[in-house]
This record gives C-alpha cells, structure tokens and sequence, in this order.
C-alpha cells in the first residue's frame, strides 16, 4: 500500500518551478500548477534524466537532455523522443504541507 | 508505392517511420548492411563503453516494432550498386529490387588517421556497436589510451575510459577543445573539466607517427611531444558513405548534394540524414552537412514529406550535445568565436552562455548542465529579437522574462 510522504512547505512551492525530490527508490518532480499540485515521476522515460531540471510552461514538462515532453497533469509523453508515458502520484496539501502518495 | 530505403541507421528508421506514420498505404523496404536493427549512436562512446543501461537511447525501436508497422527490415543486406535508369537497386547476393522512390541513408565512416603507424591493430575507431563493444573489452585491461581528436567522440570516449580507471592522453591539433562547436571560453571549461580529472591533455599538438615502443606499447610522435600508449581511438571526423551515390551518377560534394527535403540530382531519389549535404536555412541556405542526432532524427522525416509531395516541417535551431564526466553541455544554433558570448553563470558548474551578433541578436548558446534554458534560448535564437548584453549577463533575472 502507497505512503503518504511529505515533500515540502506549501509555502516553498513556487508555480511552475519543479521541486525534484527522491522518496525511497523513487524520484519524483513535484510542482505547482494554477489548477493544483501535481506529482509526476521524475525520470524521463527515453533516457536517464531528471525532469525536474527542466523547463516548465504551460503544464508541461521538458527533459533537459533530449526536450521530450510530458503533461504534469497526466503524466503523458507529449513530443519525441519519449513514447511512454511518465507515472503520476497523487498528491495533498494538509496543515500547510505538501504530501505525495508513494 | 514502394519506397526503398538503404541504410537502417537513425535517419533510415526515421524516414521509414515518418513514410508509414503518413501513409498507410506506403511500401516500405529498409535495408541495413549492419546485423542490428537500427539503433542511436550517442551511447555509444557512453553508455555502451561505461556498461550502463542505455535506457531507450540506443535500440529506440523494440525488433518487433518494425513488423507492427509493416515496415520490411532485411538486415545483412549490402546494396552494391543502384540504377536510376531501372529504378532498382542491386544488392551484393545479386537480387534486383525495384523502387519507386530511392533514400540513400549510408551516413558516415569513421575517418582513419592518414599517419605512418596508423595501421596497427591498436589503432581503433569508434562507429558501429561492434566497435564499441571491441573498445570496452580493450578497455577492461586498463591500458594506457591515447585518445587522437578533442572534438565531441574524442573527448567522450577520454572521459569513459578515465571512469574506466584508464590512464587517458588526448592529443588535439587545435590549440583548443571542440574548436569547430563552442567558442573558447567553453573550451577553456571543458578542457579544465579534462585536466580535473587527470586526462592528460595535449593541445596544439598534431601526430606525426604511430611507432612500436620498446616496452611492446605504442609511442606517438606528436608536435612538441612523445606519448606512450598501449591503446589509441582516432576521434578525427567522419567520411560520408557517398561511393553507391557516385556510381550512380547522383551529385556528391562531400556529402550528397540535395535541396532542403532532401531531393539529390536524379529524380525519385533522396538523401536523408549525415549522407546529406542541404542548404540550411539557419545559415542563409549554406549547404550544409551535419553529423548529429537532431538531423538524423528530424531531416529524414522532410524526405518523408517529399516523396509523399507534401511540403517541408518548420525550420529547427541547431542543437546538438554531449555528455562528458557527468557534464552535459548542450549546444543551439552557432555561438560562432567571432560573436559576443554573455555568460550566465551559476555557480561553477552550471553555465548558459548565449552569443550576440554586432545588432545584439542572439545566434547560438551553448549550455553546461542548464537544459532548462534550452527552450529559452532556443525561442529567443529563432526570434531574433534584440537583446541587451549587460542585462542578460544577470543570471539572477530569468531568460524567460528576455523571450
């Protein structure tokens, strides 16, 4: 069963600029949309990199190495070179705090 | 319809793909003469020497993926001649194939040193899969490399064999790093990066010879140096494969000559990928021929659209990259020396410098472990806006708020 894990102050995070943060074995990129908090795996699915050092617009998300996209939202790989998609974790905001169900 | 691709490479794969991806009815023979199906070959100065796991970098496609879109892959398979009168290819086992449209996708060999001594078996280039599997077996025993060409292939396999534990030497006959792709304060970084991690590096130093060494290794006689190696990598350049283009009387400069989709002088042929040599928008319709992943990946796919009679996809801003010690430095447009280069710097270790023309336009960047400002640059090269060089040096203010 999935865990629950606090990630940051909800205060900490800023709109659209990753938070790239590693829970156990797995890495995840955290960020701030208008519409919400979305946690999607931090991982490009093409090539090892971390997506949460790349560039963010619009609700996507570009891998700094190759410029594959993926939709925060979803986790959809949106331009070549990725084809699969990335993984989505739920996320909530209580007292202030930022979690992600692992 | 039936289109025959020789060459089952990155650009083959890719013309082949965008073919059925916009037509479904396409016919659709790639022939490789390699015994793999067609894979990227950025890892393998990398991640194939290192022993590390590619991810999907280099076998982008899975064997069965070619079937599932009905694409005829025939490995093994070596064209030897074409001809254009009869619209058929002739391959070495003798069977004519008969095409309706023909993509020459050959790409390059790697450039042999032209040096006394450059015959000896140890004296190795870096191509295909098999060569980078030869090199790290080669590798496992820790020999002394001597790594001929600080160009991008060069300085990557230096910098895997150095993880490697291998005592590692490069000779450049430049005075500087990278010289034909980054300006000379990147050169500066990189070959510091090098020096840092104990390569042993050589500038403005060209070979002369390869000669045996008493002690059963190998020396090279270098200007202004003698350097002991049991192992040497020639990173010098590749030479396009154009010979099957000559026979057939299609137009070859250093490449094969095609217009901006890839057309060659003959009708109904094509050239796709590094073979290539097209006029690039990105600098006024210079032709132009271009050994990287972006070209492979993205000029094969406006063949596509030729051959289909569709019109070309958007022009792109140059990019290529390379990964070296753990360093990735990305590289957009052409950040010429003869530019102003403002740098961005962030910390010592992360860099984006942009390179201005005299009306303060930006022309190229090049990228130390900032992909994040990729897209910021690459927008604000194709935009041609003009920028102010004082206040882009402020790496504190975002490229995005200059867009």
């Amino acid at each position: 069963m999935a865990d629950w894990h606090r990630v940051a102050a909800e205060a900490e995070l800023k709109p659209e600029t990753p938070l790239g943060i590693r829970i156990g074995d797995v890495q995840v990129a955290v960020v701030r949309l208008a519409d919400g908090i979305f946690a999607i795996n931090d991982v490009c699915t093409h090539e090892f990199a971390l997506l949460s050092e790349g560039f963010c617009e619009d609700g996507k998300l570009e891998c700094p190495l190759h410029q594959a996209c993926f939709d925060i939202r979803t986790g959809r790989a949106l331009s070549e070179p990725a084809e699969m998609d990335v993984a989505t974790y739920p996320t909530k905001v209580e007292n202030g705090a930022v979690f992600v169900q692992v | 319809m039936r289109t025959v691709i020789i060459g089952a490479g990155q650009a083959g794969r890719r013309c082949a793909e965008a073919l059925r991806e916009l037509d479904a009815e396409a016919g659709i023979l790639l022939l490789g003469e390699e015994a793999h199906p067609p894979y990227d070959r950025p890892p393998l100065s990398k991640a194939v020497l290192l022993g590390t796991d590619p991810g999907k970098g280099l076998f982008v496609r899975a064997a069965e993926f070619y079937a599932e879109r009905r694409i005829d892959l025939r490995l093994g398979t070596r064209v030897a001649a074409i001809h254009p009168a009869a619209r058929a290819v002739e391959t070495a086992a003798g069977e004519r194939i008969g095409w309706d449209h023909l993509v020459l996708a050959t790409g390059a060999r790697a450039r042999r040193l032209r040096i006394p001594g450059a015959e000896d078996p140890r004296v190795l280039t870096l191509r295909t899969l098999e060569d980078a599997e030869a090199l790290k077996a080669r590798l496992a025993a820790r020999p002394r490399l001597a790594v001929v060409g600080g160009g991008l292939i060069g300085l990557e396999v230096a910098a895997s064999a150095r993880q490697l534990g291998c005592a590692v030497s490069v000779l450049e006959a430049a005075d500087r790093l990278m010289a034909r792709c980054v300006p000379p304060a990147i050169s500066a970084r990189c070959a510091a990066l090098h020096r840092g991690h104990g390569v042993d590096l050589h500038l403005s130093c060209a070979l002369r010879a390869i000669e045996p060494a008493p002690d059963g290794g190998l020396l090279l006689i270098g200007d202004g140096a003698r350097i002991a190696a049991d192992l040497v990598v020639a990173g010098i350049g590749g030479v396009p494969e154009t010979a099957l283009a000559e026979a057939a009387g299609i137009a070859v400069q250093d490449g094969i000559l095609t217009d901006a989709q890839g057309r060659t002088s003959i009708p109904g042929i094509f050239a796709a990928g590094e073979v290539a040599r097209f006029p690039h928008p990105f600098w006024g319709g210079r032709p132009m021929r271009l050994e990287a992943w972006q070209v492979a990946q993205t000029q094969p796919a406006a063949v596509a659209r030729a051959i289909l009679g569709m019109d070309a996809p958007p022009d792109e801003v140059p990019w290529h990259w390379t990964d070296q010690f753990g360093w990735n430095l990305q590289v957009l447009g052409d950040p010429d020396p003869s530019l102003t280069l403002v740098q961005r710097a962030e910390g010592e270790h992360r860099l984006t410098a942009i390179a201005l023309d005299t009306a303060g336009r930006a022309r190229g960047a090049v990228l130390i472990n900032n992909g994040r400002d990729a897209t910021p640059c690459r927008r604000l090269i194709a935009g041609g806006k003009v920028l102010d060089a004082a206040a882009l040096a402020d790496a504190g203010t975002p490229l995005r708020s200059f867009l």
